[in-house]
């Protein structure tokens, strides 16, 4: 098992990763996500034993890695900019590290044409890196780290750089890969897919935080602040404002900048007896999935919130509306029948069971029901 | 179909080109037509440019003048020398690029050796070389006066500040992604020295040994400072022709032919590496 404790990398006097805490499991598939910037490649770097930690541990299996060389930690990177030996062909790039290793010549070239083989390279062997198209040298890459019986592979962003129909082949046989490995994989991204689609974990980073380490079913439905919220979804969360006010005995609320005509959202009990238990946050905002919404034209129990149609964009089996609330943009996904016009009356569903409520960035309660208010905010 | 104009401005610059490279290649003419003449031909006025060719002068040098030691002097230090400095300046400047020891400033320091002139060393190196030859240890590597040994010494020093400072920039050119790699897949910091950087720097490196080799050939104060007769250089045997019966045209320009042919040949086959070395010493450096 791989542990992050702890873990603070400083550069100078700017934090580049602080007090990171992780774990991946034997032979799980644990991604990193995040922005750009935020810590992701050094905390890579921090497990391979490329940066040491300014303070922290990195420990595998219960040992701690701290006075252990990279080249003794059996653990195998894929680089962000691939990293290939331009001086080497590339069947001297794949059995570069079975060669440190001393293993006959037959058995590396068997093992060379074998992973070759998997990742359809064999006829490019005999060329150098500088010959070959990205994709070419991204598999190179990725061969050169599967190639050999590692404890943990580190994959920076391999797939990253491809054009988006290599991207989605590769996103599948680097799964499948992995798993016929069933060795640890820590795989850093900045793309929301990747990161969904591979993981068994992940960890969403941001400046140097983990903002929430959980399964991606978590992550998409119970984010722990507005900053995953946001980060995680296509098309993105969209936020409203809202304030509290005084209904029959519990708070209410409706959406700030509507106060002529106020836009009601309503409140679950549970919540509303928690919020009016509790210090009541600073800055209350509702997080809505454009999946999660539907539009109606008439104003019905459910569809109670008032919008006016801003923009619609066509998909073909669908349109993706954007509606503004107030003074806040929601987009919403429609059917394609609904032709909508701009600046047409619009109505939302925008209920308990369709919003994440944020109270000063952190999640108060989601759809799934889970309330969580943070006492003496 | 295209056709190029040619401007009386193009006219005027190339014109300009071949007058510049008459007046630079001139001299080199005449020296090679120099060694080729017969004594009484060298000094006639005016001067001849139509005469029978002949070799005396080059079998004059060999000959009577031993040239063929100097010249296998020369080989043996330019050539050690130049091994000792690649060997030196390339471990020396991969750490100034990899770990930059002394923030920048033992960097610098090196480099302001190389703006000492060379005349103001010349003295101590005499006297270190002279006493160092009298011990055991200067009598086994050849350290003394008029032996081969101080002179590669001597050039060794005077050329790994350049080198040093030319490889830096090679080094840093190299990803430091390529070397982390490289331990991940299971190599100590030697061994990826030696297998992912020093294969991917060749071409810095040869820039910096064509150089190095350059200067220890072309070297005359060290040369003739340091030796007499037996580890006596090229260099210092072509002057060695000024004698107190006059000036020996003819073996002289031989000699001086000689001397230059292999750097030239060095020279125009790698040329190319040579321009990029050279400004990236300028730029970088």
């Amino acid at each position: 098992m791989l542990e992050l404790r702890l873990v603070t990398k400083k550069y100078g006097t700017k934090f580049a990763v602080r007090n990171i805490n992780l774990e991946c499991r034997p032979s799980e598939f644990v991604v990193i996500f995040g922005p750009a910037g935020a810590g992701k490649t050094t905390t890579l770097n921090l497990i391979a034993g490329i940066t040491d930690p300014t303070s922290g541990e990195v420990l595998f299996d219960g040992q701690s890695l701290d006075r252990v060389p990279p080249e003794h930690r059996n653990m195998s990177m894929v680089f962000e900019n691939y990293a290939l030996y331009s001086h080497l062909t590339v069947f001297n790039n794949l059995a570069f590290p079975l060669r440190a290793r001393h293993i006959s010549q037959s058995e590396i070239r068997r093992q060379v044409h074998e992973i070759a083989e998997i990742l359809q390279i064999t006829p490019f062997l005999e060329r150098r890196p500088g010959f070959l198209s990205g994709g070419q040298r991204q598999r190179v890459a990725l061969g050169r780290a599967l190639i050999r019986d590692a404890d943990v592979y580190l994959l920076d962003e391999p797939i990253s750089h491809l054009d988006a129909k290599l991207r989605h082949r590769m996103r599948g046989e680097l799964k499948a890969l992995c798993q016929r490995k069933q060795a640890t994989v820590v795989h850093v991204t900045h793309d929301y897919r990747e990161a969904m689609s591979l993981s068994q974990r992940m960890a969403v980073i941001n400046k140097g935080h983990i903002m929430q380490f959980g399964t991606p079913e978590e992550i998409y439905h119970t984010p722990a602040n507005e900053f995953v919220a946001s980060f995680v979804g296509e098309p993105p969360m969209s936020f409203l404002d809202v304030e509290l006010t005084q209904g029959a005995g519990l708070p209410e609320m409706f959406v700030t900048g509507t106060e002529q005509q106020p836009a009601r959202i309503k409140l679950d009990d549970e919540t509303s007896i928690a919020l009016s238990r509790g210090a009541v946050p600073e800055q209350l905002r509702v997080g809505v999935r454009a999946t999660d919404l539907t539009i109606s034209t008439t104003q019905t129990p459910a569809h109670a919130v008032p919008a006016e149609v801003y923009v619609v964009e066509t998909l073909g089996h669908r349109d993706i509306v954007t509606v503004r609330v107030g003074p806040h943009m929601v987009k919403v996904v429609a059917s394609a029948g609904m032709s909508l016009n701009v600046r047409d009356v619009v109505w939302l569903d925008i209920g308990p069971d369709t919003y994440h409520l944020f109270g000063d960035e952190q999640a108060i309660a989601h759809p799934a029901r889970k309330v969580r208010v943070p006492e003496g905010v | 179909m295209q056709t190029q104009k040619v401007t009386f401005a193009d006219l005027f610059r190339h014109l300009l080109m071949v007058v510049i490279l008459c007046i630079f290649l001139f001299p080199i003419y005449w020296m090679v037509m120099t060694s080729l003449k017969a004594p009484e031909e060298v000094l006639t006025r005016p001067p001849t440019f139509v005469f029978e060719p002949t070799l005396d002068n080059y079998r004059y040098a060999f000959e009577q003048a031993d040239f063929g030691l100097f010249i296998r002097n020369t080989v043996v230090i330019a050539g050690l020398s130049t091994l000792l400095v690649i060997a030196f300046g390339s471990l020396a400047s991969y750490s100034f690029a990899r770990y930059n020891p002394g923030d920048g400033h033992i960097m610098f320091f090196i480099l302001t050796t190389r703006m000492m002139p060379g005349i103001a060393v010349v003295m101590p190196f005499f006297l270190i070389f002279r006493d160092l030859g009298k011990t055991g240890i200067g009598q086994f590597l050849a350290l003394g006066l008029d032996q081969v040994g101080s002179l590669v010494v001597a050039y060794t020093v005077f050329n790994l500040p350049f080198a040093i400072w030319l490889m830096y920039s090679f080094f840093q050119d190299i990803p430091s992604e390529l070397e982390n790699s490289a331990r991940l897949d299971g190599y100590s910091r030697l061994q990826v020295f030696l297998r992912v950087v020093l294969p991917l720097a060749a071409p810095g490196i040869a820039v910096t040994a064509i150089f190095s080799l350059m200067f220890a050939w072309n070297e005359f104060l060290f040369g003739y400072i340091l030796t007499r007769d037996a580890a006596r250089t090229i260099t210092v045997g072509v002057s060695g022709f000024q004698t107190q019966q006059g000036i020996l045209w003819g073996p002289l320009a031989a000699a001086a032919v000689v001397c230059i042919l292999p750097m030239l040949g060095v020279a125009l086959m790698l040329q190319r590496y040579m321009v990029r070395g050279l400004t990236f010493g300028a730029v970088r450096g």
